[in-house]
């Protein structure tokens, strides 16, 4: 349904899941033999795209992407927030190459963000089935779902920090029963402290994505289950082959967002942890905030920054065409 | 493929554009003149960067007397959260804020906008007024200059619970070293599960073990050489394996809070800083605790013979785009003064200016402890530094932290830890 | 156009009419008991974190951080919910984070699926970079741009007001990008058909794309509605003056420079979770089958 590499202009891109590709040329559907009047379309419906995409994008651009790409420009620079900037070219990605500290946070980072999306993922994507129906109490359900969003975050790294207790914590008694004799120590220990800080994070964001699934589900047409219980598919075979198409561009979505918020996650990292015992669940987003706000080197920060969003903007492109093929 | 390479072209440009935009408006941040807050002869409005105002009565303490004392000058305070104040300094300061004073809520802070240039020079007051008794004065010393000037200096002690003590039938820690220090924690540790009573609690900031060595063996915190934490490190570590301390990873774990551990009386002894005694008298004049609490110095070395504990000043500085730097530089001066330590005295914030008359109205106020224990406990023979300032005091602070942190929890052992930290300093700390 | 008649879920059985319907009405009955029980066991688990908060805002304030962890509290001090109103002006603070959150919410949600609109059914040269820059820069973490962001914001004259809270998030490219996955699920033949019949393009976003998309517009509103309500980076560093205050800073007013009031920041933030439950059980009305397709049998 995208199109990051076809060419602009050209027609059929977000053909519906079974219907035939749109013949028209044009966003007006009127498509014009001349070349001139083609221009003059195209011309037409630039303005007309602007027109929509304008209002939030010159707030967009004006406070968001300018100070943005001012960062990014910074990240070839030294400047300490107040003085002058001076150029200094690629010093600050040499210094990074160099740098423990990121090297350790980049690799953490990896390690968060490789548990944390399949695993939202899927936890997400079963409760809004799960909630997606008419029975009694679904709301109660559904909002319970969407609390942990809502809960303070410094109740949710006590209780969470309590549950995995080495000693006493209710998690590793429950691991004692199960028979094993030296259960993980979790948050005091630099093995585990991140497996603990996903399992946190996969519940506090499930019913985030949860809201957004619930609102893709409600665009897959009710006959298209109808047509599959006529030939007899069963629960599973039709939550494979008419759910999960059918919410595909949700998935698209959820996953890309996952992602991108994977990758910078700091907010539950600094209350459960702190990055601590040790690096063991250090950030790059921790680290970017460390260098720029806290230490001054805004260059460096800055050139963090942009490895980061490099990163993240490779897998989105990635993702962008794996759909766009799986759509073909 | 071709048409791929459009399209970037095009991308390319979009950002050039833009970028050079961005160019021209950070490069114009900071310099221009904007419209002046003071007002013309005679009446100032001075604004003074603070925290949580309304919960932190030694600024409105000051700035009552210090209105008192100069009634053309009205003070206007910028109320800043404390939990993320230097976050928020940062940002205004680079947006060329001209807030006229500015709190330094502590010293690697000051040592970072002094080094940038965001601060006046005020060497001129420091030494036109008597500093003689100003305690934490010489962390503000940058190659001779001086930034801010302190007005308040806390310090560590050691508070107990003299029911506990009277209870095990032990007297109270007067002139402990460590090694009776840990005998007594043991021989106070009582109970089991919710019901225990540790006999002492060591909080998990690194400086209850750090700092303290530092101040007390004369090692530099700096310095790339860590084995002079070794024996405190022993004695702490040894304290939570045994039992007679809280362990380290569940108090960090549960957020464990000093407060409650002393108020609940869950611990016998706690080391901590002289700004938990106003929070004590407060939570006993409402009620919130019957603790029966005393001070002691803190413990110390066996070959000692004078009380050394470390200690973190608090201080004023002027803006480098100060408004009014005249006004400005007499609130600094003034705060550090007899007058200003009076004020905040009597809300039972420990003043930098050290005088018998200042520490008599301190013991006087309500609550205080009246034995003479805790008259000694607050007047320590040296108080040094917490940490030392310079360029890279914050960058060593970190990894002292994060090797703190893996000793505590025993992923490392002592002798690694302390290994790790110099390796890392000396490698890593440019 | 009638909206569908009530074949929800998915894992109905079959209309078949033979004999084992006894059975199978039996077992079904077994299932929903058990999902009940499923269900509750998990919805309790997933709530003990905020049972720990209701408990906390109970409590003294020293003995929120016990070891171990003491979930009722030895007396209950329901004053704390009247004496936070005492402490800090807490019906400002909220009057501020109701305000902005509204104000948000309707800026992004009109702004957002109005660019949606042009990014998903409207086709023209560079759209597509135009797009990847939008998603592109939710990447960048906001301590990486702060500063310069500031900058720009104190020369323009915003910092200190609540412009540059709204500048700051009702224009987010999160609106944009979920609007438009919503929109490219809509086919496009009843967007062609539309124009045949004649609507310019800003009636068939008006006339067919909004009402079509309720369920989206619900989420995206509900999401960005708790996003504000609960940030609290971007006030704290914006907002200065007290009166300008939002609840988030308020709870934060309580943390000090040594010790915090826990007691209070736990009453408080159950105070400010209460308007986030009204919206999501408003917001979810819409999350119901029906809704999204009826249009589309036209």
């Amino acid at each position: 349904m995208s199109h990051v590499t076809t060419q602009p202009g050209t027609p059929g891109t977000a053909s519906p899941p079974t219907g035939p590709p749109p013949t028209g040329q044009s966003p007006t559907g009127r498509s014009s033999g001349s070349r001139g009047g083609r221009r003059r379309l195209i011309k037409r419906s630039t303005l007309v795209g602007w027109s929509f995409i304008l209002p939030n994008f010159i707030g967009f651009a004006l406070f968001t992407l300018v100070p943005v790409i001012a960062a990014f420009v910074l990240a070839f620079m030294e400047w300490n927030s107040y003085s002058s900037p001076s150029w200094v070219g690629l010093d600050n990605f040499e210094r990074m190459f160099s740098d423990e500290n990121f090297r350790v946070a980049f690799v953490n980072t990896l390690f968060y963000a490789g548990g944390h999306i399949p695993l939202t993922l899927v936890a997400a994507l079963t409760l809004a089935v799960v909630l997606n129906r008419k029975i009694r109490g679904v709301q109660f359900f559904r909002t319970a779902a969407f609390f942990p969003y809502i809960t303070s975050l410094v109740a949710v790294a006590v209780v969470w920090n309590m549950l995995f207790d080495p000693t006493m914590g209710p998690v590793n008694q429950f691991l004692e029963t199960l028979g094993i004799s030296n259960p993980p120590r979790w948050t005091a220990s630099t093995d585990w402290s991140m497996p603990a800080v996903i399992i946190t994070s996969v519940w506090r964001d499930m019913g985030y994505y949860m809201v957004l699934y619930l609102a893709g589900l409600q665009t897959i047409p009710e006959e298209y289950y109808e047509a599959a219980r006529v030939d007899g598919a069963n629960a599973w075979q039709r939550f494979w082959h008419v759910t999960l198409p059918g919410l595909r561009p949700v998935t698209f979505f959820v996953v890309v967002m996952l992602t991108i918020q994977s990758f910078k996650i700091l907010d539950l990292i600094v209350v459960m942890t702190d990055g601590g015992p040790g690096r063991s669940t250090l950030v790059l987003a921790q680290l970017i905030y460390r260098e720029g706000i806290r230490e001054g080197r805004f260059g460096y920060s800055s050139a963090i920054a942009l490895v980061l969003f490099f990163i993240v903007l490779t897998i989105t492109v990635l993702q962008f065409r794996l759909n766009e093929r799986r759509k073909a | 493929m071709r048409a791929r390479l459009d399209r970037n072209a095009r991308l390319g440009k979009v950002v050039a554009s833009a970028a050079a935009v961005a160019f021209v408006v950070t490069a114009c941040g900071g310099d221009d003149g904007g419209d002046s807050a003071s007002s013309g002869d005679g009446d100032v409005t001075l604004s003074v960067s603070v925290w949580n105002y309304d919960t932190t009565p030694e600024f409105q303490a000051l700035f009552e007397a210090f209105e008192e004392a100069n009634p053309n000058i009205t003070i206007e305070p910028v109320d800043i959260l404390a939990d993320d104040y230097d976050d928020k300094l940062t940002a205004m300061l680079a947006g060329g804020d001209e807030t006229d004073v500015l709190t330094m809520k502590n010293v690697i802070g000051y040592s970072r906008y002094a080094n940038r240039g965001q601060l006046a020079d005020i060497s001129d007051v420091v030494e036109s007024a008597d500093t003689e008794n100003l305690a934490g004065l010489e962390s503000y010393d940058i190659d001779g200059s001086y930034y801010a000037m302190p007005y308040r200096q806390d310090f560590w002690l050691l508070y107990y619970n003299k029911g506990l003590f009277d209870e095990a039938g032990l007297d109270y820690p007067e002139n402990v070293t460590w090694d009776e220090y840990a005998d007594l924690a043991e021989q106070l540790t009582s109970g089991d599960g919710g019901e225990k009573v540790y006999g002492t609690y060591h909080h998990t900031w690194r400086s209850v073990i750090q700092a303290i060595s530092a101040a007390q063996t004369g090692g530099d915190q700096l310095g790339g050489d860590y084995a002079f934490f070794t024996d405190q490190y022993e004695m702490a570590v040894g304290l939570q394996d045994s039992g007679f301390a809280l362990d380290y990873g569940t108090a960090s774990a549960q957020q464990a809070d000093y407060r409650n551990m002393f108020e609940t009386e869950a611990t016998a002894m706690m080391p901590m800083g002289t700004w938990y005694i106003s929070g004590i008298l407060a939570a006993k004049a409402n009620g919130d605790t019957e603790v029966d609490w005393g001070l002691a110095p803190m413990p110390q070395r066996p070959d000692s013979d004078e009380v050394v504990t470390f200690g973190s000043p608090t201080a004023f500085a002027v803006n480098e785009n100060a408004q009014n730097a005249d006004a400005a530089k007499r609130f600094v001066e003034f705060a550090s003064g007899v007058e200003g330590a009076t004020a905040i005295a009597d809300v039972g914030v420990v003043p930098a200016l050290q005088s018998p008359e200042i520490t008599d109205a301190y013991f006087a106020l309500d609550g205080m402890p009246e034995d003479e224990l805790s008259r000694t406990a607050f007047e320590p023979d040296v108080v040094e530094l917490e940490m030392p300032v310079s360029e890279t005091t914050s960058d060593v602070d970190t990894i002292l932290n994060e090797e703190h942190e893996l000793i505590m929890v025993g992923e490392k052992s002592i002798a690694d830890g302390i290994a790790t930290m110099g390796d890392r300093v000396n490698n890593e700390v440019r | 156009m009638s909206a569908l008649p009530d074949v929800v879920s998915p894992d109905t059985p079959p209309r078949q009419l033979n004999a084992s319907v006894q059975a199978r009405r039996r077992k079904s009955l077994l299932r929903k008991a058990l999902t009940y029980l499923v269900m509750t066991a998990v919805a309790l688990l997933v709530l003990v974190p905020f049972a720990w908060m209701i408990s906390s805002s109970l409590k003294r304030n020293n003995e929120v951080f016990t070891v171990p962890i003491q979930w009722i509290p030895e007396e209950f001090r329901w004053s704390n919910f009247v004496d936070i109103w005492d402490r800090i002006p807490m019906v400002t603070y909220l009057r501020n984070s109701a305000f902005l959150s509204v104000t948000i919410t309707f800026l992004q949600v009109l702004t957002g699926s109005f660019a949606a609109y042009g990014f998903a059914k409207v086709r023209f040269p560079g759209r597509d970079a135009l797009f990847l820059a939008y998603i592109g820069t939710i990447a960048v973490p906001w301590q990486a741009y702060m500063v310069p962001q500031y900058i720009m914001m104190q020369e323009a004259g915003l910092t200190n007001t609540f412009w540059s809270i709204i500048f700051l998030q009702a224009f987010s490219a999160f609106g944009v990008f979920l609007m438009r996955q919503y929109y490219m699920s809509i086919p496009d033949e009843l967007v062609e058909a539309a124009r045949i019949d004649g609507l310019s393009e800003y009636g068939i976003y008006r006339r067919i794309m909004l009402p079509l998309s309720k369920p989206a517009l619900a989420s995206l509103a509900l999401l960005t509605f708790v996003n504000t309500w609960n940030d609290y980076m971007g006030p704290f560093i914006y907002l200065t003056s007290n009166d300008l205050w939002t609840v988030q800073l308020g709870l934060r007013s309580f943390i000090g420079q040594y010790s915090a009031d826990y007691a209070m920041i736990m009453t408080g933030a159950v105070i400010s979770v209460l308007p986030i439950v009204v919206i999501f059980l408003l917001g979810q009305r819409y999350f119901i089958r029906g809704i999204a397709t009826t249009g589309l049998k036209g």
